[in-house]
């Protein structure tokens, strides 16, 4: 088994897909990728092929971009901006129950580690959990305000889960987080990244940003925010990307990173299982994927991605994270350079 | 002297000087409601002068570019088409953006033009073509057309300004301008305040006094054009004769004015606000008034940037357009969306849209308009037009169709008559009511 080394990043593999892939989720122990698209449809590719082609899955799908995809088991759920949810099987390819989940566009879909639950947010800035196995609903959670502080639709975008399952984080568009007990959907804290959102109240009168991505640390304490600072021309996503770490329970920032050397949003981030680092990804017109010290908060590395990275997961040996992206699937490997034999002198890495 | 005749019956022959001297036309401007105008009214001609002089223009500005495919020409399920369904509306075979479903209920007051092709997708060259239905020339500064309207719809008389122009400091403002129309066609730019600037008495001069001095400046003028007439003298003293007309219009800019019940209806948002002051306006016969909603250019974030922006359009307009009918004006005023161009069918790496002026949209609602028409059409995934392609003079002719102004007529700088419109441009009757 290989360990990850985020300074061996390399592109790997790239494979070119119809429309914006705009979610993807991993079949463990495979190089096997099902993808939610802009053209409506969920495919299913494998990366491991030598020239990976997509697979449609078939059957009554979304009527519009599909921008979430999760697997609980052997069962893949899909949300779209349609507002439904798909549950699908993966072997056939076909959709096994349909549920009209949202009122308003889906921004992600997430499932438990466990793979119990499956948690939604749509712009109806409702978060709803689904159980995974039979797709009835559990709780729905009711916390973020439906307009701005200017009078416009918010949006509800970021959902994670802690590792152990219990808790789970919702951030929207003004940068309001709320951390959750799963089980009795009571809110247990909140947090605010305000920065996150650019409201420009002159030029262009109005907004741009918001809480993107987030993610718990492995051991469930922290919670990190994902986004984009503040833009000068909220035309373009020409502001740094930003990490904002937060200790949910004392309600305190631990980190705050505002990275100017990839600009754009941070679409998604993960913490390994292990190890003493964090990636995230994202993009403004190009892509880029940047690994920080959990502890420290500093670049450990950064890399371009070959499109603006929508979503990505990691492998379960996580030293590769697979990326679905503008009109482009990626692999991108960071393995360790296998320990060399003992007669050997070993090399500084 | 030859008499300019507004029908073809000697009967109904009247100068557009004797129509102004009515002594009734005087009062016209504000509200228009006393037994004087009713008598002027038998006279068929001048009932008609003074119905087109009645019309006001309310243009909407979408100013940085507000995307077809979001608004008025949707392209669900196309590579091009976004994320965003079509939505039905109150005319069975037309469907809009989703993003719009107030104004989805008010498509018989309105007609949807899908095929502009405008050639110009640069920010400054697009407002320009935009706002003046031409090209630049370098030898002529073209009036735009609030300039135009101003001219043609307004009234020497009036005590309120002809041109209204609403564009805060947001990206792209422009003050647009009156060219060789001179600065009486001007507008009253509005950019940090809702209300003019400097509209105001000064505190220490008592409104008696202010009246007394514009006496005396009034009788001195005519003692001196008594004997030296010129259209400059002349157009001096008119000027002076607006000012005190004009300072008490300030209270037209004041929302706090509405009941809060009409304030809500507008909704809380600037944009929504100035709709408001927009028709609180031509209610008092201001004929042409802009509202600049920018800014409109998302090249990144199109959709979350069009979901802001057409909740605030959806609403503003669709409210304009029910006050408007409710009072009864919408038959006399004609509302415009437009921008400098559209935007690209294709949808870049950040999610966004650029420039495109080959294939976009625009809508005419209410006087002289045909509500529930569509007119041309674009590709399936709007690349280009297919039918009815129109150029920017061909919509300035319909505009000022709509309004009853020829489209046909000319004016002269110098000797060289310039039309309203760009040579060879006519209006779309398929529109007109």
């Amino acid at each position: 088994m290989t360990t990850a080394d985020p300074t061996k990043f390399k592109v790997a593999k790239t494979a070119r897909v119809k429309g914006i892939a705009m979610c993807v989720a991993n079949l463990p122990g495979t190089q096997r990728l099902f993808f939610g698209s802009s053209d409506f449809k969920v495919y299913e590719i494998d990366m491991a092929a030598e020239k990976p082609q997509p697979v449609e899955f078939t059957g009554e799908g979304h009527q519009s971009y599909v921008t979430g995809a999760a697997l609980a088991g052997n069962v893949l759920v899909t949300g779209s901006y349609d507002g439904r949810l798909i549950w699908w099987d993966i072997e056939k390819r076909e959709p096994i129950r349909s549920v009209q989940a949202h009122g308003k566009w889906i921004r992600n879909v997430i499932a438990s580690p466990d793979g119990k639950v499956i948690a939604s947010v749509a712009d109806d800035m409702l978060c709803k959990l689904w159980d995974a196995a039979s797709g009835n609903p559990l709780q729905t959670l009711v916390e973020h305000k439906p307009m701005t502080p200017h009078h416009f639709p918010s949006m509800l975008f970021a959902v994670a889960f802690s590792p152990d399952s219990q808790l789970l984080a919702t951030g929207d568009k003004v940068g309001h987080i709320a951390v959750w007990d799963a089980a009795s959907g009571k809110k247990v804290s909140e947090l605010e990244a305000p920065v996150m959102y650019t409201w420009d109240p002159k030029q262009r009168r109005h907004s741009i940003g918001g809480i993107r991505s987030l993610a718990f640390t492995a051991d469930g304490k922290q919670v990190a925010a994902g986004g984009i600072g503040t833009i000068g021309n909220i035309d373009h996503l020409d502001g740094p990307s930003r990490v904002e770490i937060f200790d949910w329970a004392a309600k305190t920032r631990v980190h705050e990173i505002s990275d100017t050397k990839f600009k754009g949003l941070v679409e998604q981030i993960v913490f390994p299982k292990s190890g003493n680092w964090f990636v995230c990804a994202g993009g403004d017109n190009g892509g880029f994927a940047s690994f920080y010290d959990s502890q420290t908060g500093k670049v450990v590395h950064q890399d371009k991605v070959p499109m603006h990275v929508h979503k990505f997961v990691l492998n379960d040996t996580q030293d590769t994270l697979f990326a679905a992206g503008h009109d482009q699937i990626a692999v991108v490997e960071f393995k360790a350079v296998p320990a060399a034999p003992a007669e050997t002198p070993a090399t500084a890495s | 002297m030859v008499n300019t005749r507004f029908c073809g019956s000697p009967d109904h022959g009247v100068t557009r000087r004797s129509f102004l001297s009515v002594p009734a036309i005087a009062g016209v401007s504000a509200f228009a409601a006393n037994m004087r105008i009713m008598d002027a009214l038998k006279n068929p001609c001048l009932a008609g002068e003074l119905k087109r002089q009645q019309k006001s223009v309310i243009l909407l500005w979408l100013g940085g570019g507000a995307s077809q495919f979001e608004t008025w020409d949707p392209k669900p399920g196309r590579p091009t088409g976004g994320p965003f369904r079509s939505i039905a509306t109150d005319i069975p075979s037309v469907q809009i953006s989703e993003l719009m479903p107030k104004m989805a209920q008010r498509l018989k007051t309105t007609a949807i033009i899908r095929s502009l092709n405008t050639r110009n997708a640069d920010h400054g060259g697009g407002t320009s073509l935009m706002e003046t239905g031409r090209a630049v020339e370098a030898a002529i500064d073209y009036p735009d057309l609030g300039a135009l309207i101003a001219r043609e719809l307004g009234r020497a008389d009036s005590q309120v300004p002809d041109y209204v122009s609403m564009y805060s400091e947001t990206e792209g403002r422009h003050k647009g301008g009156a060219g060789f129309l001179g600065a009486r066609y001007a507008p009253t730019f509005l950019t940090e305040s809702m209300i003019p600037p400097n509209i105001r008495r000064q505190e220490s001069l008592a409104d008696v006094d202010h009246q007394e001095r514009a006496d005396l400046q009034k009788l001195l003028a005519k003692r001196f054009s008594d004997k030296r007439y010129n259209a400059s003298v002349a157009s001096h003293g008119m000027a002076y004769e607006r000012v005190r007309g004009i300072m008490a219009s300030e209270k037209l800019f004041d929302i706090n004015q509405e009941p809060q019940t009409a304030r809500d209806f507008y909704g809380p948002t600037q944009f929504q606000e100035q709709c408001l002051i927009a028709r609180r306006l031509v209610e008092a016969g201001v004929p042409f008034v802009k509202v600049a909603r920018a800014w409109w250019d998302s090249h990144g974030q199109n959709f979350e940037t069009h979901l802001e922006l057409c909740a605030d359009l959806d609403q503003g307009m669709s409210a304009l357009l029910d006050d408007l009918k409710q009072r009864g004006l919408l038959d006399s005023t004609l509302v415009i969306t437009l921008a400098e161009f559209g935007r690209t069918p294709n949808i870049n790496a950040s999610l966004g849209r650029d420039h495109f002026a080959s294939a976009w949209s625009c809508t005419l609602s209410g006087c002289g308009v045909k509500g529930g028409a569509v007119y041309g059409k674009t590709d399936p995934d709007g690349h280009k037009v297919e039918e009815g392609e129109m150029k920017s003079g061909d919509l300035f002719a319909t505009i000022f169709a709509a309004l009853g102004i020829d489209y046909k007529k000319e004016y002269h700088v110098g000797a060289r008559p310039i039309p309203i419109v760009d040579f060879g441009c006519k209006p779309v009757t398929e529109i007109l009511a």
